[in-house]
């Protein structure tokens, strides 16, 4: 049980260590362009190879995003209740409940922990996990209501071409399905390296209350994924899946909008750092649980 | 019908990840080409190197085979182009190490691989493995003009090839989660590398074009014309044939642009010959392929 848990959890930490010590050692990384490789071109090539390769069919595919939409509800009430209860700007700490790490820190997870399966019922919650933070999560950053991510998102494309193949029973042809599993390989290790140089030019401080918020998320994130999928009636990988998606931390692109629209960046760098290390620290028990 | 298939699953993923990198550079987006490179070298190739050792088991004979095989190769090449450099009367330093290490990762590696999967990965990594480590130490002595010994214990490809090798000779495994962290970590390589050659075409500073072209043409049919002389005479057959060949076959190396650049040998004439090259090898490698399949 040990080395199983040891091998779903040791490429994360060693991947995002490896940025980690690049960041630390002061060698030039250019987030931009990295997140770019790993998000506009891995990401979408990632999702199509997964979703057709398994033949996921719609259903399940429906299935999955429906469960984490009822997740995404519960963490929508938790964080209202929250900022109320504790007084905090809705336009920096309602997003943080939102938004998690489904993609650098989540993927792997269900990789690992589940396989290729794992993987193509993790990217139904990332699907909808990305297009919630950049709709909704955007909104509230911005202030205002956004929703150019439909056509600006690659990964929406490819998720709805994947849909056609997965709704029809037709297979990619060879070159398709060669390319995106091919490019697909750049996705999950350069977004975890990045999430390391990331967290290593973060500052945590303003303590207290950053803090009782983390914990908060995690705590409701965790107990909100195990009831759902006790609920649901989930079993195997469905369950695992949608348990380490909704325990997952602050996902770090809330930094970047935070920076966009001159939110709080400190803070918010704080709970990302905070919450990515006490969900690291965690990982070995939640594996325990969804295993 | 099958065949185009076949062949198109083999050549549409390169000619796609490559088209990536070209885009981008039109689009004038920045791409750190160095900072790829270091990722790359430093930690993908390594991870790439031990993950499919891991995955395949070579049998010592042929494993041996291909080793002999590469290494005549790269003899073969160093020879032929040593001598047309000389009746050329052209500075060694500038073109040696151009004409001697072809481009076998970025290109050779994703070729070989979907055209016999993870077997073919490990015979044309065992090719491009011999490549690098000459490429780093022969290469760039020659194009900085000193030999430094040293240089050899920095390059990271050549622990991962003394891990791999002890794994095949000793039948030992790594545990699950080391393989799963370095198999992860190996599948950035080839498509970083393949949208980082895409990004370099239009970004190098090409002169020269008339000279350059043929140097490239000629590695290009000298590559091909000794992968298979050395394929017969080693007795190949079936996927470590069409290995040799494919590998020896391809276009000039982006690394000889690096050197060339570091050392100011000729870097607007090699970068001519590996867009040059490049080029005419996107045109040439499905019939290639097809004479090899």
């Amino acid at each position: 049980m040990i080395l199983k848990i040891l091998s779903v959890i040791a490429p994360v930490f060693v991947c995002a260590g490896i940025g980690f010590v690049w960041g630390r050692t002061g060698r030039a990384f250019d987030t931009r362009m990295v997140g770019a490789l790993a998000l506009n071109i891995g990401m979408p090539c990632l999702a199509f190879s997964a979703l057709t390769k398994l033949k996921v069919s719609p259903e399940a595919f429906a299935a999955m995003a429906g469960a984490y939409a009822l997740v995404l509800a519960c963490f929508l009430g938790v964080g209202l209740i929250t900022i109320t209860l504790m007084r905090l700007p809705a336009h920096t700490f309602l997003p943080v409940f939102t938004s998690s790490n489904t993609g650098n820190m989540g993927l792997p997870l269900c990789l690992f922990a589940f396989g290729p399966e794992g993987l193509a019922l993790g990217i139904c919650i990332f699907v909808l996990s990305s297009v919630f933070s950049f709709t909704a999560g955007w909104s509230i950053y911005a202030g205002r209501v956004a929703a150019d991510v439909f056509y600006n998102n690659p990964l929406i494309y490819a998720v709805a071409v994947a849909l056609i193949f997965m709704s029809t029973g037709i297979e990619p042809p060879v070159w398709l399905a060669n390319t995106t599993a091919l490019m697909g390989g750049l996705a999950i290790p350069l977004m975890l390296i990045s999430l390391g140089v990331a967290i290593s030019n973060m500052k945590a401080e303003g303590a207290g209350r950053i803090i009782i918020v983390c914990v908060i998320k995690l705590l409701a994130g965790f107990s909100v994924g195990y009831a759902i999928a006790t609920i649901l009636g989930l079993d195997g990988a469905a369950r695992g899946v949608l348990i380490i998606q909704s325990a997952m931390p602050v996902a770090v692109h809330n930094y970047m909008f935070a920076q966009r629209f001159n939110r709080n960046t400190a803070d918010t760098a704080s709970m990302i750092l905070i919450s990515t290390t006490m969900a690291l620290a965690c990982l070995p028990l939640l594996m325990l649980i969804v295993l | 019908m099958e065949i185009i298939s076949q062949l198109s699953g083999i050549v549409v993923p390169v000619f796609i990840c490559v088209a990536f990198g070209v885009l981008w550079a039109k689009v004038g987006t920045p791409f750190d080409t160095g900072l790829i490179t270091s990722l790359v070298y430093n930690i993908g190739v390594p991870c790439l190197i031990v993950a499919t050792f891991q995955k395949v088991t070579l049998d010592p004979d042929a494993m041996a085979e291909i080793a002999l095989a590469s290494l005549a190769c790269y003899v073969s090449f160093t020879l032929l182009a040593y001598l047309l450099i000389r009746a050329l009367r052209l500075e060694t330093a500038s073109y040696l190490p151009a004409l001697m290490f072809p481009l076998t990762g970025s290109m050779g590696l994703p070729v070989s691989y979907f055209a016999f999967g993870d077997p073919g990965l490990a015979l044309a990594i065992v090719y491009f493995a011999i490549g690098t480590i000459g490429s780093f130490t022969i290469g760039s002595a020659i194009a900085e003009g000193k030999f430094s010994l040293r240089g050899v214990f920095r390059i990271p490809v050549l622990y991962a090839v003394a891990i791999a090798l002890a794994m095949q000779l000793t039948g030992l495994r790594m545990p699950e989660w080391i393989f799963n962290t370095v198999d992860l970590l190996g599948g950035m390589v080839i498509p970083a590398q393949l949208v980082a050659l895409g990004f370099s075409l239009l970004q190098l500073r090409v002169g020269g074009m008339a000279r350059s072209a043929f140097l490239g043409v000629f590695r290009l049919a000298m590559g091909v014309a000794v992968g298979f002389f050395i394929a017969d005479l080693f007795d190949l057959t079936g996927a470590a044939r069409a290995i040799v060949i494919i590998q020896s076959a391809m276009p000039v190396a982006v690394s000889s642009y690096l050197f060339a650049e570091k050392f100011n040998r000729q870097p607007a004439e090699v970068a001519g010959m590996v867009v040059v090259s490049t080029a005419v090898s996107f045109v040439t490698l499905p019939f290639l392929l097809l004479l090899v399949l």
